[in-house]
């Protein structure tokens, strides 16, 4: 039993330390170009890291639970999630930039208007 | 105990979002909030025409952004020569409850990342049938995780320690009673699509992976391992064989084939 208390001291001093930093390219909202606040309207968000179809569902189910926002579509081609805003709630960047971190990924740029 | 090497090198996985390995884990994690169920289902062929049927449901579930839980559970039906499981006989396997940790997310375009994960967790005692030795394992261990363009890496070790004596009749070499520690190393190529386009299309990939297993009483066990992954938005398909390269198992039976079919689906 001494070696499972060696080995779980051991666990316990990674995970503290491995706790104590924050991944490297989470999004952090002041780092993403764009308005801080979404008006009505149609946006493009560019994020990175969207490697297989199944990041898809995950970013648009994040996306969905922001008020206001509506209609995700992801484009894996280019990066891009097309998001409509509309009812007059004003999404915050922070907001969308945690969704997107929340989805595992990382939100780059805000750009008014769909591409 | 959890059958280790060919076991989870084979049924292991997860990437809430990317790519992952029929056989072995990945540096990814469910979103928050989110769960993934997936089913499992294995046929090994060993010595003397013995054969092993496993099915493992896991489940993992997303804690918070970077931490994720997941809980697999292997159920058994053996048709092996006597003392082991005959005609049929249905049993549990330990199950695998481990905590996982993400400590790496490098986005480096619309596509390609990097990610690495440490996990911790333990093997509880809930095998039955003498399928395993029902005992109480602790474990750790990290992923690290590639994905460029079309191409896509995974490097990952477990350590276990074993706290059982050891089967008279064991199965897997992990059923030896001495420590363990499961090493793999996995390659998946994007055939489909060749770009990624707007429309929303399940991409397939092949895949291949070195899996092994390793104790500290001398003994391992290596399987090469290609397989076909399919993956869309909500749901992706495994499947996969496990040929074995290298074998010092006794007094385990060695594994001379192995078949893999999986499921995961997105909640």
């Amino acid at each position: 039993m001494h070696r499972i208390h060696v080995i779980a001291a051991s666990l316990c001093v990674a995970l503290s330390a491995s706790c104590g930093s924050t991944p490297r390219a989470t999004s952090s909202p002041a780092a993403v170009a764009g308005p801080n606040t979404l008006t009505d309207g149609r946006y493009t968000l560019v994020v990175h890291g969207m490697s297989c179809p199944k990041c898809i569902s995950n970013v648009e189910l994040q996306l969905t639970r922001i008020s206001g926002i509506t209609h995700p579509v992801v484009d894996m081609k280019n990066g891009f999630v097309r998001v409509e805003v509309s009812g007059g709630t004003s999404p915050s960047k922070d907001a969308i930039a945690n969704a997107i971190a929340d989805s595992g990924f990382t939100l780059v740029e805000i750009r008014g208007g769909v591409e | 105990m959890t059958r280790a090497i060919a076991l989870t090198p084979l049924l292991l996985a997860t990437f809430a979002a990317a790519q992952e390995m029929p056989g072995m884990p990945s540096a990814t994690a469910p979103s928050p909030g989110v769960l993934i169920p997936r089913i499992q289902g294995r046929v090994w062929i060993f010595e003397d025409s013995q054969t092993l049927v496993e099915e493992s449901v896991r489940l993992e579930y997303g804690l918070a952004r970077d931490l994720s839980i997941s809980a697999e559970l292997p159920i058994y039906q053996g048709f092996f020569d006597a003392p082991r499981p005959q005609d049929g006989d249905i049993g549990f396997g330990d199950m695998d409850l481990l905590l996982e940790l993400r400590i790496l997310r490098e986005d480096l375009n619309a596509i390609d990342t990097v990610r690495a994960s440490l996990f911790a967790g333990a093997e509880l005692p809930t095998a039955s049938g003498g399928f395993a030795e029902p005992t109480l394992n602790p474990c750790f261990g990290g992923v690290f995780s590639s994905i460029t363009g079309r191409h896509g890496f995974d490097v990952s070790g477990r350590f276990t320690l074993n706290t059982g004596e050891g089967m008279t009749a064991p199965i897997f070499l992990t059923d030896l009673g001495d420590d363990f520690a499961n090493l793999d190393a996995g390659y998946a190529y994007r055939i489909h699509p060749e770009a990624y386009g707007e429309e929303r299309v399940a991409a397939w990939y092949l895949t291949v992976e070195l899996n092994s297993v390793w104790t500290t009483g001398g003994n391992h066990e290596m399987l090469l391992s290609p397989g076909l992954l399919v993956e869309a938005p909500t749901y992706a398909i495994e499947l996969g064989v496990g040929i074995p390269l290298s074998m010092e198992v006794d007094p385990a039976p060695e594994v001379e084939f192995a078949f893999l079919a999986g499921l995961r689906l997105l909640f």
